[in-house]
């Protein structure tokens, strides 16, 4: 490929290929303070392609791919490449990482505890770690977390957090602006503008810390609050995790683990304010 | 479970193959079973991890066997109904993998 | 050309501690792309490795290993399935391979559950496989008169709690193609694998792999294919092959798989202008994992199907099959 780039985030490896030179000067600067992956042999390839070889130059149309791909995935235009390239990887982990429990799910980190939240997209539970993560606790992840099937430890997996709508007017707001990327118009997901995680949590971006509490949160609702039980709890993690068919029984006895050790609450809540006072609630009252 | 047709055959006899045993986690509200062969991971509640424990020495069983079996250790309440509950569970059992005819 | 590097890997693994991070990732990216890491991962077992080929090989291993153990499980309950109506139930392919043991299921990926029943047998199972929960993948009138008129199986189906698909064969090639196995025989030497599964004999399954590969395909993952023949290979008699292919009509198949396999594979072979042809399309992969040379990929597109079919059928299924947006990756 034309255009290339080997990046490290938390333990995977990707190695992205691009038709394009843009997609890749985008990656190179917002991943700046990210480990250097040259000279290593990446996990994964992606491949940003053009649909077609006309496709390359007029209204230029990338296809996504790599390593693993999906035949139908629709093509992107390449004022969204950084986006494109973001989805090249998640796709590779979503459909290849075997080295850990996969959970959609964000979590944090605060005094060696880490909250994982978990729930559809639109659920707030990116937006919350992101302004958590401003906020005194180190961000592991906005989109994918990591359950260690030895230890029951969280990993993190710091991409750029991926700020969708009316979120990226309340983050972007509160961080400097050479951490945010190009704001992305009218993508299939709406608008959506990518942040650099804070210095530390990419330092930090190889360290656990084993799962305290885990949330399912809801925004747009009356503040409620509800223990959820391990079997729910486990039906909707099994449900969050795209790798845990695939584990096999290391996968149902980190699962299972995690279930019985870490208690569940489902949180609603009609505004961030309102959030941070639950979450600080539930992490005071012994989580 | 659905409930099942009213023609359930009593005598029929099922064993647990030794292969098919499951890795059991109790969860506060429900059982896990995790069935090695296939991969499949099954929620389940009373009676069931009971049934499978009462046949794991893998003996051949019609559902008043293991009637016979469990209401050592259980209260099943009235008999005729406990073996229809059980055979139905049995047929489910069977349709899953986890228990086969013997 | 990463894929003649994967395949020279295979076919000579200590080459492999010569490899650079660079020529490491081509590897691995081409070995993916022909569903052959796992393969890979066992061939170079041992080997000195760099940093982080290790945990790759592994994954790929693992995934294998359960890819196996679902695909029995798949057959085992195929078997239960058709034990009510008395077919046996022979499988073809991966899960064969597996069943038995055999070298060519090593590492091997395995995706549906191709099985071979007699054709007068269709009927009753299609009817016990719905009985037992499987169901059909898609209601298209097309597609399914086709498979129906014209093609060695049923449509696909897929089982609705297990969500995996199972091919019902009634012989190895479809009914266009020129060769025409015996099925009968094919079914009538079957051997037994535990007690309640079939596989062909060990020469049927050379045959079925070299007809699958050259009779009947645009040889998309012919690299993988052609390393099942190889493997497959091993333990047997070639002119017991030659005679038993002979039967089948597809003599000249099995002949170009052999050749294929040892240049590829093995000690080497001496090869005619059409087998450099198809060499040149199975080693069309780069180091990113693309398929290069896309004009000989679609030759060989279009060549599958004419194989398959008279060229008036040609043209309307192609036609058919491109007004519905299928067009070769």
């Amino acid at each position: 490929m034309r255009h290339g780039l080997t990046l490290r985030i938390g333990p995977a490896t990707f190695r992205i290929g691009s038709a394009w030179r843009t997609p890749i000067e985008a990656l190179a600067r917002l991943y700046a303070a990210y480990p250097d992956g040259g000279g290593t042999v990446a996990d994964f390839t992606v491949r940003l392609q053009p649909t077609s070889t006309l496709r390359r130059w007029v209204r230029p149309s990338i296809f996504i791919t790599g390593d693993h791909g999906l035949a139908d995935a629709a093509p992107m235009s390449l004022a969204h490449g950084l986006l494109a390239a973001e989805m090249g990887m998640n796709l590779q982990m979503a459909l290849g990482w075997r080295r850990h429990l996969l959970l959609h799910a964000s979590s944090v980190e605060k005094d060696g505890r880490a909250l994982v939240m978990t729930g559809e997209s639109g659920s707030g539970k990116s937006t919350l770690a992101a302004l958590l993560g401003e906020r005194g606790w180190r961000l592991m992840g906005d989109e994918f977390a990591l359950l260690d099937l030895d230890s029951g430890a969280i990993l993190p997996f710091p991409r750029l957090v991926s700020l969708k709508n009316q979120a990226i007017g309340v983050v972007a707001d509160a961080v400097a602006p050479d951490r945010l990327g190009p704001l992305l118009r009218a993508t299939a997901k709406g608008d959506i503008r990518h942040m650099v995680p804070r210095a530390d949590a990419v330092a930090r971006m190889s360290e656990g810390a084993m799962p305290a509490l885990l949330l399912f949160p809801r925004f747009g609702h009356e503040a409620a609050l509800r223990p959820v039980g391990q079997g729910e709890a486990f039906m909707r993690l099994t449900q969050a995790s795209t790798n845990y068919v695939a584990l096999g029984e290391p996968g149902f006895a980190a699962l299972t683990r995690f279930v019985t050790g870490v208690p569940a609450c489902a949180i609603d809540f009609p505004t961030g304010d309102a959030a941070f006072e639950m979450v600080g609630r539930l992490w005071e009252g012994g989580a | 479970m659905p409930q099942e047709e009213p023609a359930l055959d009593r005598t029929r006899i099922y064993r647990l193959d030794p292969r098919d045993h499951c890795r059991i986690c109790p969860l506060d509200d429900l059982v896990l079973l995790y069935h090695v062969r296939s991969g499949q991971t099954h929620m389940v509640i009373s009676p069931v991890p009971e049934m499978l424990e009462a046949m794991a020495d893998g003996a051949p069983l019609s559902a008043s066997d293991l009637y016979a079996r469990l209401a050592h250790d259980y209260d099943l309440g009235p008999p005729d109904a406990a073996v229809a509950q059980i055979g139905a569970q049995l047929q489910a059992l069977e349709a899953l993998g986890l228990v086969r005819a013997a | 050309m990463s894929a003649a590097l994967l395949v020279r890997v295979l076919r000579d693994p200590a080459s492999v501690e010569a490899l650079d991070a660079a020529g490491w990732t081509g590897l691995l990216a081409a070995a993916k792309a022909e569903r052959l890491i796992a393969t890979l991962a066992w061939r170079i077992e041992g080997r000195q490795l760099p940093h982080g080929v290790k945990p790759i090989l592994l994954d790929a291993r693992m995934d294998a290993e359960r890819e196996a153990r679902q695909a029995l499980w798949e057959a085992d309950r195929a078997a239960h399935a058709l034990s009510a109506i008395g077919v046996r139930l022979v499988v073809l392919k991966g899960t064969a391979y597996a069943a038995a043991g055999l070298a060519a299921g090593q590492g091997r990926f395995i995706g549906d559950l191709d099985i071979l029943v007699p054709r007068a047998a269709m009927e009753a199972v299609e009817r016990a496989l719905m009985a037992a929960g499987w169901e059909w993948v898609k209601e298209d009138a097309y597609d399914d008169a086709y498979y129906r008129q014209w093609m060695h199986e049923l449509p696909p189906m897929i089982h609705a709690e297990r969500d995996r698909m199972i091919d019902v064969h009634h012989t190895i090639l479809p009914l266009t193609a020129r060769p025409k196995p015996d099925a009968a025989a094919l079914l009538a030497d079957a051997v037994a694998i535990g007690d309640s599964l079939w596989t062909l004999s060990p020469e049927d399954r050379v045959i079925h792999a070299a007809a699958h590969m050259l009779a009947d395909g645009d040889l998309q993952g012919g690299l993988r294919n052609l390393w099942d023949i190889h493997c497959l290979l091993h333990d047997i008699d070639r002119s017991t092959l030659d005679r038993r292919a002979a039967r089948h009509g597809l003599r000249a198949h099995v002949r170009q798989a052999e050749r294929l396999a040892d240049a590829l594979y093995g000690g080497g072979a001496a090869l005619t202008a059409w087998d450099r042809v198809v060499r040149a399309r199975l080693l069309a992969r780069d180091g990113w994992g693309r398929e290069t040379r896309k004009l000989l990929v679609f030759a060989c597109y279009l060549r599958s199907h004419w194989l398959r079919m008279p060229p008036l059928m040609l043209a309307r299924h192609l036609w058919t099959k491109w007004r519905k947006g299928h067009r070769p990756r």
